[in-house]
């Protein structure tokens, strides 16, 4: 008969039967495990190094700043250098492609992700991934010379070192929190993209809308309360906006009071006690996309003490002209003040 | 007609590895690869569009299936070792919690905003690798009763854990404010990083663990015999055991710490090659490992291609390719019962 015991198995069974060499060679997995946690690993951060920097627009040396390139500072700290203008530009956030589109630069834009369906322009674009991950491939196959990629978590950072790692180069916006900062973007992705003068432009007509609601605002003396849905899967505990957002921001301007305000989180849930205590004025359905319908809304078991729901002031609204931070926020404000005060804005 | 196992697996390996480099969402014609082939036999450099298919291959396809070749194969191997050791036809390499304290441990550093840097980039795999060598010896310390480790408890203590660092996980992700899309993604499966960075990361871990695991064949044959007759047979039992949980459970960390949690690889990939080439694990443990990575080679391939430019998660084609395929080999196999 074979005998079962090779020597692989006979060095296992003498390391298994002796007290001090198993004791050893457990000693020595956790010194190899330590070692090889220490060791040095190439990073796909380190770039440029292990793969040929891939940009057929530029040359491989590191651009000089000269007097006509553009160096900036974006969302992760990195300084950024652009020799010119960007052409060929790659969107991995709907609120980029909408800036782009906005401050006139469609033109140079190569690739969208998918959840970009502003404006209609941008539709005809090819997609590069989106909800389930994006395809380097196609990302790498369309020669961009900008990758525009938002922070604030949208864009995952392995995704930001993949397309590094790869020699593309990758701008990360940082996520405003107030309109001047929105407005910043728009000035920087001008500066990235050669727009400086479009830009203007709109930044003044966005300034004066933004005034123009603020005049009419100021002199009122009430503020009704707003309950701003994101999502009521669960109709006793639905979602509002908290503080923190843009819905947030957008309501306070427009002359309302948010009643997720005062609540924890930024996605923050309400019961429907509590909902019924708030008793908003105005029900804006953010979820309207999703299917909800003022209709729907006064069916819902418990919902119909609410004051909103009595005198049918609920709202189907489109949620991403306050929840994409780019130029159509302006859009969203006037639109929220007109549900709020219809006789001051027709 | 002899069967050589080892010569059929290793030709569908390679078949699987060469399908991974040129099948992708972009389209790169054979006659294509053929020049590219010649081009770096001659040494000769690209000119347009040859260039970009040649820095597609060896810069994103390459890796990857590299990746998912080590990935592959720590998860069947793995599930090999832990269905011998359990003697367990359920048994994954996931029974004793290393997936849910991965996942908690992925999530718990997804919530954290990291710098932007190597270390950085390495958080959270880290602390998925950490956490899930972390839950599996606070599972095995549970369950040790004196000297020995019954096998019951084990499972037991790793259901328990499981369902409470998943439960840890499921509340982390309904608090998170922008990091949930990012976890789900993690959950479901599939290389988030690309580059050569994770499969090198990787590589000592597995190269340890299933090494281990290779020279085990026979430790595990005798252990289907049951504790008291390996024991008798001159087998150390509890050391055995030990170092053979360890092994497989350092190897599947590894594995998920940078690809998120892949199921039914090393739930079926073992049954597979028991149910045609036989139960001897000296056999059955190098095949797992061979034909995991060729069957997530083919999972991740299908995950690319089928809804291109979108990818959908590799668990998900792992379960919905793999089941099928399971139930009607387990249909053709001439050795019904030989569990």
């Amino acid at each position: 008969m074979d005998s079962p015991r090779g020597s692989g198995q006979r060095n296992l069974n003498t390391l298994l039967e002796e007290n001090g060499m198993f004791r050893k060679f457990i000693l020595l997995l956790s010194i190899l495990m330590l070692i090889s946690a220490c060791s040095p690993v190439p990073s796909s951060t380190s770039t440029a190094t292990e793969t040929e920097p891939f940009n057929p627009q530029m040359p491989s040396a590191t651009p000089v700043p000269s007097a006509t390139s553009i160096t900036l500072t974006d969302d992760l700290g990195r300084a950024f250098t652009l020799t010119t203008p960007a052409q060929r530009v790659v969107s991995i956030a709907p609120s980029n492609t909408e800036i782009l589109f906005a401050i006139g630069a469609g033109a140079q834009v190569v690739g969208r992700d998918e959840t970009s369906d502003y404006p209609a322009e941008a539709q005809s674009l090819p997609t590069i991934g989106g909800y389930s991950g994006f395809n380097l491939e196609a990302i790498v196959a369309l020669h961009p010379d900008l990758v525009l990629a938002q922070g604030g978590g949208l864009n995952a950072p392995e995704l930001i070192a993949s397309l590094e790692g790869l020699g593309l180069k990758v701008y990360v916006l940082r996520n405003p929190s107030t309109l001047e900062e929105m407005y910043a973007n728009l000035e920087t992705v001008a500066q990235l993209t050669g727009r400086e003068s479009e830009t203007r432009t709109l930044v003044e007509s966005l300034k004066a809308r933004v005034a123009a609601v603020d005049q009419k605002i100021m002199p009122l003396s009430y503020a009704p309360t707003v309950y701003y849905e994101l999502d009521a899967t669960d109709a006793t505990k639905p979602f509002t906006a908290g503080p923190g957002t843009f819905v947030d921001l957008l309501i306070s301007r427009a002359g309302g009071i948010n009643i997720g305000g005062t609540l924890q989180g930024q996605w923050a849930q309400i019961s429907l006690e509590q909902l019924v205590v708030a008793n908003p004025g105005i029900i804006i359905l953010g979820d309207a996309a999703y299917g909800e319908t003022p209709a729907k809304v006064a069916q819902r078991p418990g919902w119909e003490t609410l004051a909103a729901i009595q005198s049918g002031q609920v709202f189907a609204f489109n949620d991403s002209l306050v929840s994409r931070p780019g130029p159509r926020l302006v859009d969203g404000l006037e639109e929220v003040a007109k549900l709020l005060h219809p006789n001051l804005f027709k | 007609m002899k069967i050589r196992p080892y010569l059929y697996s290793l030709l569908f390996l390679l078949l699987a590895i060469l399908l991974s480099i040129a099948i992708g969402s972009v389209f790169i014609p054979p006659v294509d690869l053929g020049r590219i082939l010649i081009g770096w036999l001659k040494g000769a450099a690209f000119a347009e569009p040859l260039k970009t298919f040649a820095f597609i291959l060896t810069g994103i396809r390459l890796p990857r299936t590299a990746l998912v070749l080590l990935t592959g194969a720590a998860l069947g191997g793995s599930g090999a070792a832990y269905q011998g050791l359990f003697r367990n036809p359920l048994a994954d390499p996931y029974l004793i919690g290393v997936a849910s304290g991965a996942g908690l441990g992925a999530v718990l550093a997804m919530s954290i905003k990291w710098p932007y840097s190597f270390w950085g980039l390495m958080a959270v795999p880290a602390a998925a690798f950490f956490c899930a060598l972390l839950t599996v010896f606070l599972v095995y310390s549970l369950a040790r009763l004196g000297k020995t480790v019954p096998t019951t408890n084990l499972i037991l203590a790793g259901v328990a854990f499981g369902s409470f660092a998943t439960a840890l996980t499921t509340y982390l992700m309904l608090r998170s404010t922008g990091e949930l899309h990012r976890a789900i993604a993690w959950l479901s499966g599939g290389s988030s990083q690309a580059g050569w960075g994770p499969a090198l990361t990787i590589l000592p871990y597995l190269a340890i663990g299933l090494g281990t695991l290779l020279l085990s064949g026979h430790a595990l044959n005798l252990l289907q015999f049951g504790d008291d007759q390996a024991q008798q047979m001159g087998l150390p039992v509890t050391r055995a055991r030990t170092l053979i949980l360890l092994a497989a459970s350092l190897a599947t960390a590894a594995a998920v710490s940078f690809s998120g949690i892949i199921g039914f690889i090393g739930l079926i990939v073992p049954h597979i090659m028991r149910l045609w080439f036989g139960a001897d694990y000296r056999r059955l443990l190098p095949l797992s490992l061979i034909g995991g990575a060729a069957a997530l080679l083919v999972a991740d391939l299908i995950a690319r291609s089928v809804i291109a430019p979108q990818e959908l998660p590799v668990g998900i084609v792992t379960a919905l390719v793999g089941a099928p395929f399971f139930l009607w080999v387990l249909r053709r196999a001439k050795n019904q019962g030989y569990w």
